[in-house]
């Protein structure tokens, strides 16, 4: 169970990115499309294509340990499905009261959270699997982090995030809740 | 003569136990000496210059605490001096004092809808123009100086313009403009604070400062907000 979670500036400039790894046990949500896919392995973009086409099972090895290659988890792929899902979130945005948006889109076995400050800064969670709550959780001790990285004089909305003890405490609330 | 002799004793005291080490020149043995308050040494004071990491802090902890007017009074005035150095004209000088105000709107909007939401269950945004901009009036302005802003009207001309009228501003209180630069206002600092705030919650807007002294409040000022097109045709559509 892998999460990735982005932090996107007003004008969707990737600020800080984290991957995190759960080791805890949730039911992944297969896709329909898995398996009915031809093997795209002798390709040399492989790992992109089968990702794309929704083959998960083809290049998962989900026992202990393996890297796991293909089938959505490449980095590229992960980003691409977080960056197409920003037409969606902005959309969602415009009706939208609230600020955390859950389920907000979904690709192949990858769902898409996101959390929306008021000044507009954008956090994404790709996610396999339900957590609501723990995600909510999650966004809302990232949003208070968020807010005490703008405090500094020094940062901008557009500044990225660079800070160690930010990432610790991402990741410390990450494994808390994710 | 017991008055002068204790001095003595005194000193010859404190002349053999130097001879005999250099501890007693710390700071901790003449402490004695001149008989000063004794300084606990075991809770070790923390060192000058380590403080505690913002992450650390309480964002809350300074909800309620109120900055000295004249130390702002004094920063102020240096910044709007520094920046006229600095410029051409007036338009310039509003417009710098604007960009410094848009730094610290971005941060109280952030700030002051955590503090008011960041508690609850599901914390809401603002997207309807009218609500947003009550929100200023009141929420922001009490955040920044203190008070709800006096009045907040629709222009009755065109359809995109609002203004936020205060009647004495905080800022303004200790500065007189000369004459012959009368059409300044030193509240385009608050004009930059209301464009980052309408821009942080998806209203872009242009925001300027005028002064319109009345016969009671000599110093009252009008903030105009004057809306981009893209609002009001995204206000039409949520109608």
């Amino acid at each position: 169970m892998s999460h990735h979670l982005y932090l996107l500036s007003p004008s969707d400039t990737p600020l800080y990115s984290l991957t995190f790894y759960s080791t805890r046990p949730t039911s992944t949500v297969s896709s329909p499309l898995a398996g009915n896919l031809p093997n795209w392995s002798t390709s040399a973009f492989a790992g992109t294509l089968t990702a794309l086409s929704g083959a998960s099972s083809s290049a998962h090895q989900t026992s202990s340990g393996t890297v796991r290659m293909g089938g959505g988890q490449d980095r590229h792929v992960i980003q691409m499905i977080a960056n197409a899902s920003l037409d969606v979130i902005e959309d969602a945005m415009k009706t939208q009261t609230t600020m955390y948006f859950k389920s907000v889109d979904k690709f192949n076995e990858w769902t898409v959270s996101a959390f929306v400050t008021p000044g507009n800064m954008k956090f994404l969670l790709l996610h396999e699997g339900k957590n609501d709550d723990g995600i909510k959780a999650f966004f809302t001790d990232v949003w208070e982090l968020y807010v005490k990285t703008m405090l500094n004089p020094f940062h901008t909305a557009h500044t990225p995030v660079r800070s160690a003890v930010f990432d610790t405490r991402v990741r410390a609330s990450a494994k808390k809740y994710l | 003569m017991s008055s002068y002799a204790q001095p003595h004793s005194r000193v010859s005291v404190l002349s053999t136990s130097s001879q005999s080490s250099v501890e007693h020149l710390s700071p901790a043995a003449s402490s004695t000496r001149f008989s000063l308050p004794s300084i606990p040494t075991t809770p070790q004071p923390k060192p000058a210059g380590v403080r505690p990491n913002i992450y650390d802090r309480n964002l809350n902890k300074t909800r309620i605490t109120e900055v000295s007017a004249a130390a702002f009074t004094f920063l102020f005035s240096e910044t709007v001096q520094y920046t006229q150095k600095r410029v051409s004209g007036i338009n310039d000088l509003e417009r710098r004092l604007n960009t410094l105000g848009y730094r610290i709107g971005t941060r109280v909007l952030e700030l002051m809808v955590w503090r008011a939401e960041g508690q609850s269950k599901a914390p809401k945004r603002e997207i309807r123009l009218l609500p947003a901009l009550m929100s200023i009036h009141t929420q922001v302005w009490r955040a920044v100086f203190g008070k709800p802003a006096d009045a907040i009207e629709k222009s009755v001309d065109n359809a995109d313009e609002y203004m936020i009228v205060d009647n004495d501003p905080l800022i303004e209180r200790y500065i007189s403009v000369p004459r012959d630069m009368s059409q300044l206002s030193c509240s385009s600092f608050t004009a930059g604070i209301v464009e980052a705030v309408l821009d942080g919650l998806g209203f872009p807007a242009r925001v300027t400062a005028h002064s319109t002294p009345k016969a009671q409040y000599p110093s009252c000022t009008t903030i105009l907000i004057k809306l981009e097109k893209s609002v009001l045709e995204r206000e039409e559509v949520l109608k």
